[in-house]
């Protein structure tokens, strides 16, 4: 036993020098414009996975540019990261149509891109032998929550709100073919453009047309906003179910008077068992006083495993890739392993979970695999 | 029909928020000729001294109002005293680009200080509602129009009755009249900028307790602005307090019936009616 | 003036005069940019300068419209986004070949400019302003709705485009970046050869009186409506080459990118930065911005200043710098529209005009 221990650190002792170079990566966010307050939650992420990468033994001389959330400027940083500084791979950028931009780019300068979180279909359904993908894909926030719900009840209608963003629209588009496989009939759709104050006339409208599931896509504040306003109106479905960012934050879980008994589907949950997850949260939480988001925890994964990559590639693009191509890794955001599959390129099967606020607290309800508490359904109406 | 009570009941009680944007450009234009881009970064600045009140000091976004009021009045005044002044005769589209600058400063100041997340100002009250012949109200808009209506009756009262108030409209009628009057009409203009940026700052105030706060929230809010203004005839107050209300309820009504993402489209296509077919605006006296 | 007549003139040295050595210098510097992709390998430099030529093809065509005639349309938008999502929409879907889209493209804008004209040429002055805003928003949310044509917010991405083939030549695949840079080159030229075309004739007089006074123009018996419209349409064209060109070489577009209000204000904060009413104006206020922005949003001007050993890499200042420098590139840009305004006011060009000629008389 001792001798295997003393050989185990003889083996760390020499591995560790071989790591111990500088590693370029790069890191594309939206840092300012109107993407910029999800963007912040990545750059948090990759800060604590610096770190951590540090503690590890490799050193990244991280390059961050920013996008401002318009394609044409990711592009430049692009260009200047694979043409001037010469990085091995890049993580980000944020949203999906920067990505889109860039995926074409990594393919032609040969450079690596990790995207963590930019949800759309196509970006990985192009073929594209350079481009990985850590999160599920918009059609999945879709599907889980109609799996879910249909195993709980027997819901026959259905209403959908979205944000007219690319992203809601697509997760409209995505709840509206599922419902059909699942013989749901979709009697209102509605989108609205986020950041107007007054969803009263849509939410009554709706209320009107009695639906069982109330299905909606929107982002931190507007959720809320829906979620107040449904309450003054009395609108009160089967379940509400949310699908993305808004209803998974912790902002939203707070607001108990609204929040309670609501669905949303997510990438990853601050107590999920995935290997470091609740401690991913909690530093998360004494380093900048906020509840970590689903986008946080994308990009520290992405970056880690880009970091460890590049770093065990020698900072060379092509080993990277290979590496990336065919590695594995168990970490905050559950087993990654970058796939082909259904149309998909190098496309991270990724778990998404449902998660229901109950007391104020997000409890993950869905895949049963994950269950931390039972879930209510169905909704059991407004408490006044 | 009851879905059309209820749209047209919130519409109202929103539009009453929205006359007081209105009010404030309209002020603004009417005694500069300058349109202020920059509007709705006043209005943003309101939402973020409301935030900061409650959070630190636990002021009642209501009660709170008599401390941003002043602030951004003296706020205006610093702006137009620094840099309106100053282009008060330049061409129209480098006022135009002036108050965008400005405005570009404000948001992205206040981004750089606060971080660009999204703020939510949670009151005992915020999803709080009364039923009325099966049509809800929202409590906090009900008391944000109440007081809507108070500051709209006082400022009628300052307009009308004091001198400062009757040296103001004159401006607005004739700068230069008014100066041979004798009127100061620099003086004029300060106190009519400090004007409007507190009155949107109060619309700020008022919503913050049913809305969210970030730095970009300003942008939406200048071109709803904008429309009010025209719609109830630029410079006229009247016409800017029934203009809120008409936008408030056409939103709130078209999204009902030409589906929530067309609201929008129905605000814009009233605005250049207006805009063609009256162009001193629907309450507004024709100037030449 | 008289007395200065009656004076013989003085034998005058047959230097070249200033005008002349400019111009010569402008001729070679556009030939010289035709060799740059043969020289220039660095494809970051090669982007930068497509970004510059639409920049420049943007401004120069609203310049026509609000330099030379006095229109200021804060609307520029909309002809951009006709530009764009037409050649897209074509090449996706129906596989049109960009080339030929381009100009489908410009008979679309064209089609937006005779309706915003109808509608936003009967108001003036700030009404103007306001109603091309709101049209241009009008064909935003349009967009953003009608998804069953431009696919709403999930905009046009292309995956692919066609080879251009001429006689069985393979021109080019569109891999590199050369052929837009041709591309941008090309239409930067032609537009500010427009605009030295419209200036120099009839046409440029007939603006030039609307733009200083509309009801003399009108009076002298030009016709207001029609010149407005003709001056539109020139403007509409080019924005919408530009916003083809953007489309096509980004390769993907949504209505905030392409038909958002901030593309209207970039438009009109390029030619006012550079001075409106002037060819140079639109082309120095792109080169100057363009790179600025990039400047600003890559952090070079901190890694520039701890360079050059101004700020000290470790230093508070060089931290903080390099934390929040990039952040505040919007802000810089604000203060920059602000202080030109104030300072500048017939924008860099004209700044240096009045230079020139105070250092004349002197």
């Amino acid at each position: 036993m001792r001798r295997f221990l003393v050989s185990l650190t003889l083996i760390c002792l020499l591995v560790t020098p071989a790591f111990a170079a500088k590693v370029k990566i790069g890191f594309v966010n939206s840092m300012t414009g109107p993407e910029a307050p999800i963007g912040e939650n990545l750059t948090n992420g990759v800060t604590l996975a610096l770190e951590d990468l540090k503690k590890k033994g490799i050193d990244v001389d991280l390059i961050k540019e920013d996008d401002t959330g318009k394609p044409e400027k990711s592009m430049a940083a692009f260009e200047k990261m694979a043409t001037r500084d010469k990085v091995a791979g890049v993580v980000g950028p944020y949203s999906s149509k920067c990505a889109n931009a860039i995926a074409k780019l990594s393919e032609k300068y040969k450079i690596p891109l990790l995207i963590p979180v930019a949800s759309k279909d196509e970006i990985t359904k192009q073929n594209l032998k350079w481009v990985f993908r850590l999160s599920a894909t918009t059609y999945d926030y879709a599907t889980i929550l109609l799996d879910m719900a249909t195993s709980l009840g027997k819901p026959k209608t259905m209403a959908i709100i979205n944000e007219n963003t690319d992203f809601g629209t697509s997760g409209a588009k995505s709840a509206n073919l599922y419902a059909a496989k699942k013989g749901i009939t979709i009697v209102a759709e509605e989108s609205y453009a986020p950041g107007s104050p007054d969803y009263r006339s849509t939410l009554a409208s709706i209320k009107s047309k009695n639906p069982d599931l109330v299905f909606m896509v929107s982002y931190v504040a507007d959720s809320i906003l829906l979620m107040r306003q449904s309450r003054e109106i009395g609108l009160s479905p089967q379940a509400f179910l949310g699908a993305g960012a808004g209803f998974a934050t912790q902002a939203f879980a707070k607001e108990q008077d609204i929040s309670n008994n609501i669905f949303s589907s997510t990438q990853w949950t601050g107590d999920v068992n995935w290997p470091g997850a609740k401690d991913f949260a909690a530093r998360y939480r004494t380093r900048f006083g906020k509840e970590p988001t689903y986008h946080a925890a994308t990009a520290y994964e992405s970056m880690m495993i880009m970091g460890q990559t590049a770093s065990q590639a020698k900072s060379d693009p092509k080993r990277t890739r290979d590496l990336l191509k065919s590695g594995k890794w168990n970490g905050i955001m559950g087993e990654v392993k970058f796939l082909d599959y259904l149309g998909y390129t190098n496309q991270n099967r990724h778990q998404m979970l449902v998660e229901q606020i109950q007391g104020g607290v997000h409890e993950t309800i869905y895949p049963p695999k994950y269950v931390s508490k039972k879930p209510v359904y169905p909704f059991p109406g407004w408490t006044k | 029909m009851e879905i059309f009570f209820q749209s047209l009941i919130s519409g109202i009680l929103i539009g009453g928020v929205y006359a007081l944007i209105g009010i404030g450009l309209t002020i603004i234009f009417g005694v500069m000729r300058v349109i202020n881009f920059a509007h709705g970064e006043l209005l943003m600045l309101g939402m973020y001294a409301t935030y900061f009140l409650h959070a630190v000091f636990h002021i009642d976004p209501f009660v709170s109002i008599v401390i941003t009021i002043p602030l951004m009045f003296l706020y205006g005044a610093i702006l137009q005293k620094i840099f309106i002044n100053r282009i008060l005769d330049a061409l129209p589209q480098n006022q135009i680009l002036l108050t965008i600058g400005l405005g570009l400063i404000m948001s992205n100041a206040v981004m750089l200080a606060f971080t660009s997340d999204y703020k939510i100002l949670t009151t005992t009250y915020s999803s709080s509602s009364v039923t009325l012949f099966g049509i809800s109200l929202s409590t906090p808009l009900m008391i944000s129009f109440a007081i809507t209506a108070v500051i709209t009756a006082a400022l009628y009262w300052f307009l009308l009755k004091t001198d400062t108030g009757q040296a103001i409209r004159a401006t607005a009628q004739d700068r230069e009249a008014a100066r041979l009057m004798g009127i100061n009409v620099k003086r004029m203009s300060i106190i009519a900028f400090g004007l409007g940026s507190a009155l949107a700052a109060t619309a700020g105030a008022l919503i913050s307790p049913t809305y969210y706060i970030f730095p970009q929230v300003g942008s939406a809010f200048t071109l709803k602005a904008f429309v009010i203004t025209v719609l109830g005839g630029m410079g006229s107050v009247v016409g800017a307090t029934l203009g809120g209300v008409l936008i408030g309820v056409a939103e709130s009504t078209g999204g009902v019936y030409f589906g929530s993402g067309w609201k929008e489209v129905v605000v814009f296509v009233l605005f250049l009616l207006v805009l063609l077919f009256k162009p001193a605006g629907l309450f507004g006296k024709s100037r030449t | 003036m008289m007395e200065a007549q009656t004076i013989p003139k003085p034998i005058i040295p047959r230097f070249p005069s200033l005008k002349f050595i400019l111009r010569a210098v402008a001729v070679l510097i556009v030939a010289a940019l035709f060799f740059v992709p043969n020289y220039v390998e660095d494809t970051y430099i090669l982007h930068m300068m497509i970004l510059i030529f639409i920049n420049v093809v943007m401004g120069s065509s609203w310049n026509i419209l609000g330099g030379y005639t006095g229109q200021y349309s804060v609307g520029h938008a909309a002809y951009f986004g006709a530009g764009a999502y037409t050649t897209m929409l074509l090449l996706q879907y129906k596989q049109v070949a960009p080339w030929y889209g381009v100009w489908v493209g410009a008979a679309a804008a064209l089609v937006v400019a005779v309706i915003i004209g109808s509608i936003c040429f009967r108001l003036r002055g700030p009404y103007f302003v306001l109603a091309s805003i709101a049209v241009a928003e009008i064909f935003r949310v349009a967009t953003l709705n009608l998804k069953d044509i431009t696919n709403g917010a999930e905009g046009v991405l292309i995956t692919e485009i066609p080879p251009l083939v001429i006689g069985g030549r393979l021109i080019t695949d569109w891999a590199s970046k050369v052929p837009f840079y041709y591309i941008g080159l090309v239409f930067a030229l032609l537009i500010i050869g427009v605009t030295w075309l419209v200036r120099n004739s009839k046409l440029g007089y007939y603006f030039q009186a609307i733009r200083e006074d509309q009801d003399a123009a009108h009076s002298l018996g030009i016709g207001l409506t029609f010149y407005k419209n003709v001056a539109l349409a020139i403007s509409a064209i080019f924005t919408s080459l530009a916003g083809s060109l953007y489309a096509v070489y980004v390769g993907f577009i949504d209505p905030s990118t392409v038909l958002g209000l901030d593309v209207s204000v970039q438009i009109v904060i390029i030619c006012i930065i550079g001075g409106i009413g002037t060819i140079t104006g639109p082309v120095v206020g792109a080169v100057l911005l363009v790179p600025l922005s990039e400047a600003l949003r890559s952090n070079m001007i901190t890694d520039l200043l701890i360079k050059v050993g101004i700020v000290g890499e470790e230093t508070r200042m060089g931290l903080f710098l390099k934390e929040h420098l990039s952040q505040a590139h919007v802000l810089i840009y604000g203060i920059l529209v602000v202080v030109t305004i104030l300072y500048m006011p017939a924008g860099i060009v004209g700044f240096v005009r009045r230079m020139t000629a105070r250092k004349a008389r002197a």
